[in-house]
């Protein structure tokens, strides 16, 4: 049995198992089904938000019913039907069409509360449109006369290429990925330090130690952590998908999405590329860190503040990369994006805005990656020292004796 | 066998081993006494390749390889477990870093814990054990993969006279069935009891090496138990007696200045009678520890 392995099964199945794993899996998905939860509730039924239409004259009823797209019932057909179903609150209301002395077209609403402003314009459009075409006839004017007065004015836009999505979608994406990176890297970076210290102040290392080596241990720690992480990412992925299809279908959200489909492949687009890679590893850096700094506390009642460090350190990059996202081409963030801790941020910022290339991008990436795997080795390697130095001597204290262990 | 040749290790200025060496045959329980910070912990985390040392130390003649490591059982002086586990889950997780499978380990939690009387259920959580069930099941993760060497740090601090004996039983038991085992204790009366060979350690230094009997004759048949109708001036005055300590009505322990002096002795007190009790017996462990293993200067 592959020890590494038993260790990373036992953190990742002991941490998954737990109520706060769930919480933070289920949260998101909890939220966007309350939100559309509470607008299911709130949005009137169909039903009931239709109004019946009245009218002596029935091509005139026919054409409203046809055209006018207000939704309608056509199930009452007299006023006192209608009134009727309304007091039941079965209806909104009724809208009674009147044509007098041939001349003028009316409509004179009835129920309980105010028509819909947007179904108010539709009806003034349609009376409008019912308007023109009698005044039209009573004028009795030649066909020439008719076209003349039915030409309208031309109005037309034309944008630079996708200008507007572009900039929507780069400034979601920016959002969403810094928040997230941030979120994820806080969470992660406290479960990893706060485990390793409360191991470390219950002594239990002496036993594991004496059945692995320090460096399986902590590769299989670090691993696990990992493991939970793609497991997270893995639901979220899944998860939007379904949110994907949901919202694509829902007669609620269907119109919202096809109007903004070309801003919602973009961002799809931004996140789902070389910025999820180094969001992986910089939790793998900051889950390293973490564990280092976990190992340095001697007691358990410590273990809340053994994240600090790294937490803090989150935090100045999450505040670098807000403070630079509206300059991404500042030689501070071309700079800084080539240092680990905060390229994570702020190289996935200039990838969005297109201010970096592929290749320095996968450059930044490596020199990313190499700071994984050295800070990897070298915690690995002192790691056992570190763990088993109890005596609480200060930061530099324990770190001195911890290297002097081993 | 365990081989531990020459080891010494220093931290900063203090030496907390120097030139330490014994061994620890197949079946053999070895009892490592010394005051507090003589060097008993550092030897076992030596042994366990915990700390960089000088010296050698060697299982069945070669160096130690991680095979070997899962043929150890350790139990550290600070009794701990993860405590939001459960017993089987904690003794399966620890079997398992030992190379014992799930399903190896599974049907003997069952055994063990009656063996030790643990009480509680194996789905009971850690932290809802007293202390001494706590310490019984951290006792059962460090024998439950039956280890070829055992080494236990305080293994009776803790324990009731009760509990004690059942861990007496589990380490005897072990050593009939070959195991090489080591332990650390300030109890000598359990060191005595159960084993087989003894080092003694002060200021990171062997004082004191062999076997218990031998060990304890080191010292000389210099205490002699006696009752008589003689009265404790009579006995003083006696050559070759330092010391009379009177222990009960006509019961008396003499501490005599060379065990040659006891034939004399006896030949004085009963005068060719019988009496009821002449025992002349070497220093108990308890008595050789106290002035042994303090030496001229104390950590």
């Amino acid at each position: 049995m592959n020890k590494t392995w038993i260790v990373t099964s036992e953190t990742y199945l002991r941490q998954t198992k737990s109520w706060s794993f769930l919480m933070l899996i289920l949260m998101p998905f909890l939220f966007i089904g309350l939100t559309f939860g509470i607008s299911y509730v709130a949005t009137p039924s169909k039903d009931k938000s239709d109004i019946a239409v009245i009218s002596q004259d029935h091509s005139l009823r026919q054409s409203f019913l046809d055209d006018a797209d207000v939704a309608t019932t056509t199930k009452y057909k007299t006023v006192k039907a209608a009134q009727q179903a309304t007091t039941k609150s079965d209806i909104n209301g009724y809208l009674v069409l009147k044509v007098v002395n041939h001349q003028q077209v009316s409509a004179v609403f009835h129920g309980p509360n105010e028509i819909d402003s947007g179904d108010q314009a539709k009806i003034q459009r349609f009376l409008s449109t019912v308007q023109t075409q009698m005044n039209v006839q009573d004028a009795k004017l030649t066909t020439s006369q008719t076209k003349a007065l039915a030409r309208q004015p031309e109005f037309k836009q034309q944008l630079q290429q996708k200008t507007a999505s572009n900039k929507a979608a780069k400034t979601i994406s920016f959002y969403i990925l810094v928040f997230f990176v941030y979120l994820i890297l806080t969470t992660y970076s406290s479960i990893t330090a706060q485990e390793i210290a409360a191991e470390k102040g219950t002594k239990i290392m002496e036993v594991i130690f004496s059945s692995t080596t320090p460096r399986k241990y902590f590769n299989g720690k670090v691993y696990g952590v990992l493991l939970m992480i793609v497991t997270q990412l893995l639901v979220y992925l899944l998860g939007g998908s379904l949110v994907v299809q949901l919202a694509q279908h829902s007669k609620m959200t269907q119109q919202l999405w096809q109007q903004n489909a070309p801003v919602i492949g973009k961002v799809l687009h931004n996140l789902l590329s070389i910025n999820l890679i180094f969001a992986l590893a910089a939790v793998l850096l900051y889950t390293v860190v973490s564990a280092f700094c976990g190992a340095l506390v001697t007691r358990v009642e410590d273990a809340g503040k053994a994240s600090q460090p790294v937490i803090y350190l989150n935090l100045l990059t999450f505040v670098m990369a807000m403070a630079f996202q509206g300059s991404p081409t500042s030689g501070i963030v071309k700079i800084f994006s080539y240092v680990p801790f905060f390229s994570s941020y702020l190289m996935p910022l200039r990838l969005i805005n297109n201010t970096a290339t592929m290749p320095a991008a996968l450059i930044s990436l490596a020199i990313l990656l190499a700071t994984v795997v050295g800070s990897m080795w070298y915690i690995g390697k002192i790691y056992g020292g570190l763990m088993l130095q109890t005596d609480e001597l200060g930061f530099w204290g324990n770190l001195k004796r911890g290297l002097s262990l081993k | 066998m365990l081989s531990v040749a020459h080891i010494s290790k220093t931290f900063g200025t203090v030496h907390a081993l120097n030139d330490v060496s014994f061994d620890v045959h197949d079946g053999e329980i070895m009892g490592l006494i010394g005051q507090n910070g003589a060097g008993k912990s550092t030897t076992f985390h030596s042994i366990l390749n915990f700390l960089k040392f000088d010296g050698q130390i060697t299982w069945n003649g070669q160096a130690l390889s991680a095979d070997d490591y899962n043929k150890i059982g350790y139990l550290p002086e600070e009794r701990s477990l993860m405590s939001k586990l459960t017993i089987t889950q904690q003794i399966v997780y620890l079997a398992r870093l030992k190379n014992q499978p799930a399903k190896v380990t599974k049907p003997k939690i069952a055994d063990w814990m009656a063996r030790f009387a643990v009480k509680g259920q194996p789905t009971d959580k850690i932290n809802k054990l007293s202390k001494g069930n706590q310490q019984k099941v951290q006792l059962i993760c460090t024998m439950i993969h039956e280890p070829q060497l055992i080494i236990l740090d305080e293994p009776f601090s803790g324990l009731d006279p009760v509990n004690a004996d059942l861990l007496k039983q589990a380490i005897v038991a072990a050593k009939q069935r070959g195991a090489a085992i080591i332990f650390s204790s300030h109890d000598m009366s359990n060191v005595e009891e159960i084993c087989d060979t003894l080092v003694m350690l002060r200021n990171g230094e062997v004082v004191l090496h062999g076997t218990v009997d031998d060990v304890r004759n080191q010292f000389g048949r210099t205490r002699l138990f006696l009752t008589t109708d003689w009265s404790d001036e009579q006995l003083a005055a006696l050559p070759g007696v330092d010391q009379v300590k009177a222990l009960g009505p006509n019961h008396y322990r003499l501490q005599l200045s060379d065990a040659n002096a006891g034939p004399a002795i006896f030949d004085t007190v009963t005068q060719g009678h019988y009496i009821q009790e002449f025992s002349q017996q070497p220093p108990t462990l308890d008595e050789i520890f106290r002035t042994e293993a303090g030496g001229a200067t104390h950590e």
